[in-house]
Parts: structure tokens; C-alpha cells; sequence
């Protein structure tokens, strides 16, 4: 094992932050650097990556990131493949110093284009079969991998009676959540999506607050193990984010925002519940949009203070980026909570 | 013990350090001691400081009983055990006298053991660690526990972390090292030890090793984590519950007729959980033994599974002071 490798597997390892008596938040640097190590482990353990070999993946975001360093680090090729409409230049910029490929496939909806991007890809696998791809929304590994995390959990908690965290892939709350509930039967899961997230029923549309929720859906998902779903807006994301930062000295993204505003929520009603708040990446990616007052000045209905509670609806359904929702899931795998709605989720849209 | 021949006191020998200088050392008459175990806390597959998978387990010592070997070291070459054919204690005690650098040396080996063998009560391994012991006190020496470790790995292929005593630690008892020191004593806990009645004694070397999946592996994380931290806070619960856990993965791969039937008992006692051996037919439910009434409780639990019908019942403590009505 080089340095470098060790360098990174300490990167992926959150710290603990209490934020209060009955609250645990896992503060990671870049949280997708657990699913994406894990993954490149397993694949050169089973060959499936050579030595020299070539990764690929459709990603914009910090899955993107995390392969990069990987991949850098260990003398791999990377492409990653994403939407014009989805580049952020400046991370474009260090993905391309660590040497990965990205390319951009047209997007004149504007809605990131995953089939565009998909077809690309199998084209890609076609023409070089020994190019590995890790394939993150829906190759379990990418839940197995948070093992790690439930470990670093339970050695610093014990017990633990909810979970929270937010939901793009599934990989970390479901993974997690998976292994947490093996040991504590009773754990109980609530899951953080945004309003126009396809993920638990809600009809897609455009989404301000990004790295959670998604416009297809993950088979790393796993429905069934969720007991209440919240969806968050951005602009009470951006409010409790600024909030972590001016309280506790947290400087997390707009995404642990809304993992932390639900998490305080659910611990002050429930103050013999120990609870822990997964918290996926830092601010720095967000100083120009969530840390930047003349950006923030330009939002309809910003400044907004921190809401005290969610407003709970009887029927699953969008709502503005000031609002924050929440549904009780009980369990339910999507198709039986749409089925009890009886498509009038469709007439919403 | 019975005395049987006389040792030659003064008897010389060569002692040679990794200098090959050698030093003469007189060799005596040495006794070690190992104790039995009650199964594992945990078995399973676990990732080394390498990045690589191990098997390893988490040891129940059970110190009530003993092998307790003696070397009378003579000159005649090689190893002779008492009752003959202990070729496992006999190639661990020649392999202490090459560690310690005694080329040639012989001795008969006597092993005097309650344990019963075959059910997991690391009746082998016990010898194994005491006749090692016997022949480095025939040394004077006295060596690491890792180093015993080591040597017992040597001789028997696979060991049990019995060389550690009642140290807490995750053992990889195939490379015969430890994984984890988890940096502490056991949580205080009375064990109600039995044998599964359907159990047959069990040959562990011969034993096809579990198959884990991806899954039940991730598990292993956990509750490695979960045992540092239940010896960390002194907690027995949290080991009751990784017992138990290890317990249920284990019936996938070796499966006890009993132990669901066992489990029900556990709860409706309020135990902290139940503990089995992976490669044996012991079970033991396990108590806090700090809670009000624990051991009138353990008398309870121990007459309630001896009337369902289980053999050997025998309740004993782990790193605790209560009275034991057996
Ligand atoms: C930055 C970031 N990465 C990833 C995720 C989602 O995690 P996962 O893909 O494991 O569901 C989030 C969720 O909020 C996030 O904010």
C-alpha cells in the first residue's frame, strides 16, 4: 500500500461533531471517496481493473472527484462523462489537473441528459471491454462500502436509535443504515430528498439545491428501509448551513444543511433517541453560490430563518425551495406508496 | 501432580541468541498452564492494517480450567509425550526449544487436562500453549505472548488467542497474530455455558471453513467495531449483542438444532445475548454480572436449560466477582 493511498483512506473519514446532547453529525471531507475506494479495491481484488487500466463513469458531482483522486493516485485512466448543462468549471478544472477525461454530452432540455450520457458510455464499453466501470447508483458495493462508516460509528456512539442522511445514490444511508439496523433492530431511518426529486414519488422538475435527490432512480435506493421522508428546499438548506457554520464552527455544504435541520428536528422532539446526522461533503465547493451573500441576494425569498418544523403532508407533493415537507413512509416500497395514491401524483404535474 | 523420574539438575545445554554466540544454559524441569475457552465472542473474516482479509476471532476465556503440562528435560533426542502420541504438544515444545535456541534437546512432555475434547473448548490448544510454557520455564525464559502465539500457530495450523490469557483482542488464528488489541478487559459477564444435544464432538481441523459473503463480512466491521467499544465502556450488553450477532451468522455455516430455542430463553431472561463456539457445540447465554440478582438469575437460566434438556450446564464469570451457584 503507498502513502498515497493511506493519505486517502484517512481522507475519507469523517470527524464527529456533537451537536447536541442526543445528536452525532459524521462531518466528511468528501464522502464519496468511501464508496469509491472500496469500489476500486474490490475491482483490482477481483481484476476486473488492471494495473494501468481505465475507469469510466457518468457523474458531475463529488463521486466524480473521489474517482479522480483514485485514479491518480493508483496510475489509472478516468473519463467521466457528464452534461453540458451540469459543468462546474472550477471542479472541471481540478478533475482535469488530476489527469481524468471529462466530457460533456449536449443537453438542450437541461435536465442532465443520463440517457445521452449512458449511451455514450456503453459506446465507450463497447469499444474497450477492459475499461471498469463502478457503476455507483446501482452496484451494491456502493452500499457495502459504508461499513467502514458504521464501524467508525459504533466505536465512538454505541447504540444508536436514528439515522439520518441524505439520499442521491442511496449508497450511504441506505448502506449505512443496512449495517446500523443488523445490530440495533430498531433503528430508524429517515431519509432527506428535495422537492422535485424523483426518488420518493414526487414528480421531476428543476431542482435548486443539488448533490441529493435525483431524476432517476438508483437501485441503491432501497425504499423499504425507510420509516419518514423529509424534502428540504434550498433556501432552508442554505439558512441551517449558515447556521452550523456560525454556531458549531461547521463549514459543511448546503446538502448537510438539510441533513442537519432534520436531524435537530428530530432530536429535539426526541431527546432520549440518539441520534446521528450523516454529512456529506465541506463548503468550500459552494463559496461562490451558498457562502456568497451577493449570489444569496439574488434569490427570490432569500434571507430566510431557520425553520422550526417541517409541515407534514397527507399526499406526496412538490412544494417551493422555502419549504420543507415531510411524509411518514413506513417502510414502503415506492410502488405501494404510489399505488395508494392512486396516480393522483400525475395530476400534480 | 505425580512425580515420575528424577531431573537432572545441571544439566547443560547450549543457548544460542540471534548472534549464534553460544551461552551455556541449564536446562530443568518446567511446568506451564493454559486454560480452556468457551468458544468465541466473535468469528468471522476481518480486514488486517494491509488492506487484507483474516480470519479471526474473539476468544470467551473460560479460566476455571486448565492443561497443565510439565517438560523433564534429558538426553535423549526428541520430544515424548505423556499419554503418547500428543504429537501436536510435542512438535510445539521441540519448536520452543529451537525459538530458544536449544538445538538437539529432548524431554518427555507429560500433559495432565480436564478439558474435554472436541466441543470447543480448546482442549488442543491449551496443551499446546502449556507445554510451550513448560519448556520455556525449563529455559528460564520467559516469552512474549505473541511469540506463544506464534508457536502455537506453528504447531497445530490454527490456534485460538488462548496465548493472551483473558486479554481482549481479535486473533487471527491462522497466522497466529493479533488483528486489534482492543486495549482492555472484558465487560464483567456471567456465562451459562452448555452443549448443544445434538452435538457430536467436532474434528476443527477437519472443519470445511465458512464460505462469507460480501455482506456478512461488512457485518464483521461492525461488530469488531462494536466489541472495542463495548470493552471500552465496560458494556455488556453491546458484547452480549455482538455474541449474539456472530452467533446467528454462524448458524448459516454450522448450525446448532437448538439454538433458536436457546435465543427465546436468552430474551425471556433478559440476558445480554448468547455466545456459541463456530467450530464446536458450546453455547452460553450471557448475563451482566453487575446487574441486581445476576447470579440468582444465572441459577435460574442455568435449572431452566437443564430442564429442556441440555448437557453439561456450567455457569462460571468473565472479569467479574460475583458468587456462582452452580
Ligand atoms: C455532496 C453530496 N454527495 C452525495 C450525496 C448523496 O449520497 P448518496 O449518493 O450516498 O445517496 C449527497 C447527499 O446529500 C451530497 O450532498
Amino acid at each position: 500500500m503507498t502513502a498515497g493511498v493511506d493519505y486517502l483512506r484517512a481522507y475519507e473519514t469523517p470527524r464527529f461533531a456533537q451537536l447536541a446532547p442526543n445528536l452525532t453529525a459524521a462531518c466528511f471531507s468528501l464522502m464519496k471517496l468511501m464508496p469509491a475506494r472500496f469500489m476500486v479495491d474490490r475491482a483490482e481484488a477481483s481484476g476486473r481493473l488492471e494495473r494501468e487500466g481505465h475507469i469510466i463513469e457518468t457523474t458531475s458531482g463529488t463521486f466524480g472527484l473521489a474517482i479522480a483522486l483514485l485514479a491518480a493516485v493508483r496510475g489509472y485512466g478516468l473519463t467521466l462523462v457528464t452534461a453540458s448543462s451540469l459543468v462546474d468549471l472550477k471542479l472541471k478544472r481540478r478533475l482535469e489537473h488530476l489527469g481524468a477525461k471529462v466530457v460533456a454530452i449536449d443537453d438542450p432540455q437541461g435536465d442532465g441528459n443520463q440517457r445521452g450520457r449512458l449511451q455514450y458510455l456503453q459506446k465507450t464499453l463497447q469499444d474497450n471491454p477492459d475499461t471498469y466501470w463502478p457503476r455507483q447508483y446501482d452496484s451494491p458495493e456502493n452500499r457495502l462500502a459504508y461499513a467502514r462508516l458504521a464501524d467508525l460509528v459504533v466505536r465512538s456512539l454505541g447504540r444508536v436509535d436514528c439515522l439520518v442522511g441524505c439520499v442521491g445514490t442511496g449508497g450511504s444511508l441506505c448502506g449505512t443504515g443496512g449495517f446500523l439496523r443488523e445490530i440495533f433492530p430498531d433503528l430508524r431511518i429517515i431519509a432527506v430528498d428535495t422537492h422535485r426529486s424523483m426518488l420518493f414519488g414526487q414528480p421531476v422538475g428543476r431542482r435548486m439545491l443539488r448533490g441529493l435527490g435525483n431524476s432517476v432512480l438508483p437501485d441503491n435506493v432501497r425504499h423499504e428501509m425507510i420509516d419518514d421522508i423529509h424534502w428540504v428546499g434550498a433556501l432552508p438548506a442554505y439558512a441551517m448551513a449558515h447556521g452550523l457554520f456560525r454556531d458549531q464552527g461547521l463549514f459543511m455544504g448546503p446538502t448537510s444543511g438539510a441533513a442537519a435541520l432534520v436531524a435537530a428536528w428530530f432530536a429535539r422532539k426526541n431527546p432520549e433517541a440518539s441520534t446521528l446526522v450523516i454529512m456529506p461533503d465541506e463548503g468550500h465547493r459552494h463559496s461562490d453560490t451558498a457562502y456568497n451573500p451577493e449570489w444569496l441576494a439574488n434569490l427570490k425569498d432569500w434571507p430566510i430563518s431557520i425553520p422550526g418544523e417541517p409541515t407534514s403532508l397527507e399526499r406526496i407533493r412538490p412544494a417551493g425551495e422555502t419549504a420543507w415537507t415531510r411524509f411518514p413512509w413506513n417502510r414502503q416500497t415506492l410502488g405501494s406508496v404510489l399505488a395508494e395514491f392512486d396516480g393522483s401524483l400525475r395530476e400534480d404535474r | 501432580m505425580t512425580q515420575r523420574g528424577t531431573p537432572r539438575s545441571g544439566y547443560q545445554t547450549n543457548w544460542s541468541n540471534t548472534n549464534n554466540e553460544n551461552i551455556a544454559l541449564p536446562l530443568k524441569v518446567g511446568v506451564g498452564r493454559a486454560h480452556a475457552h468457551h468458544g468465541e465472542f466473535l468469528q468471522g473474516v476481518f480486514e488486517g492494517d494491509d488492506g487484507r482479509l483474516y480470519r479471526g476471532l474473539v476468544t470467551l476465556p473460560l479460566t476455571s480450567q486448565e492443561s497443565l503440562a510439565t517438560f523433564w528435560p534429558d538426553e535423549r533426542d526428541g520430544i515424548r509425550t505423556r499419554p503418547a502420541n500428543r504429537t501436536k504438544a510435542a512438535r510445539a515444545a521441540a519448536l520452543t526449544l529451537e525459538h530458544i535456541g536449544i538445538a538437539g534437546g529432548g524431554g518427555e512432555l507429560t500433559i495432565e487436562s480436564p478439558i474435554l475434547i472436541g466441543h470447543g473448548y480448546g482442549s488442543s490448544t491449551a496443551d499446546v500453549i502449556a507445554s510451550i510454557r513448560a519448556v520455556a520455564a525449563a529455559a528460564g525464559v520467559t516469552l512474549r505472548q505473541s511469540t506463544v502465539a506464534r508457536l502455537a500457530v506453528t504447531a497445530e495450523g490454527a490456534s485460538d488467542a488462548i496465548a493472551y490469557s483473558d486479554q481482549a483482542l481479535l486473533f487471527a488464528h491462522r497466522e497466529g497474530r493479533a488483528i486489534e488489541h482492543f486495549g482492555g478487559e472484558f465487560p464483567p459477564l456471567l456465562v451459562v455455558g452448555f452443549r448443544d444435544g445434538s452435538g457430536r464432538p467436532i474434528d476443527t481441523l477437519r472443519m470445511r471453513r465458512a464460505r462469507y459473503d460480501s455482506e456478512e463480512i461488512g457485518v464483521f466491521r461492525v461488530l469488531r467495531g462494536l466489541a472495542y467499544r463495548s470493552i471500552k465502556q465496560q458494556d455488556p450488553r453491546l458484547l452480549g449483542r455482538v455474541a449474539t450477532m456472530s452467533a446467528l451468522i454462524s448458524q448459516r455455516h454450522l448450525p446448532k438444532a437448538s439454538f433458536s430455542a436457546v435465543l427465546d430463553i436468552a430474551r425471556d431472561h433478559d440476558a445480554c445475548g448468547v455466545q456459541v463456539a463456530h467450530s464446536g457445540t458450546l453455547i452460553g447465554i450471557l448475563l451482566d454480572a453487575v446487574a441486581p440478582g445476576a447470579a440468582k438469575r444465572a441459577a435460574e437460566l442455568a435449572k431452566k436449560v437443564g430442564g429442556v434438556g441440555f448437557k453439561g450446564i456450567h455457569t462460571f464469570a468473565v472479569n467479574a466477582e460475583a458468587r456462582i451457584i452452580q
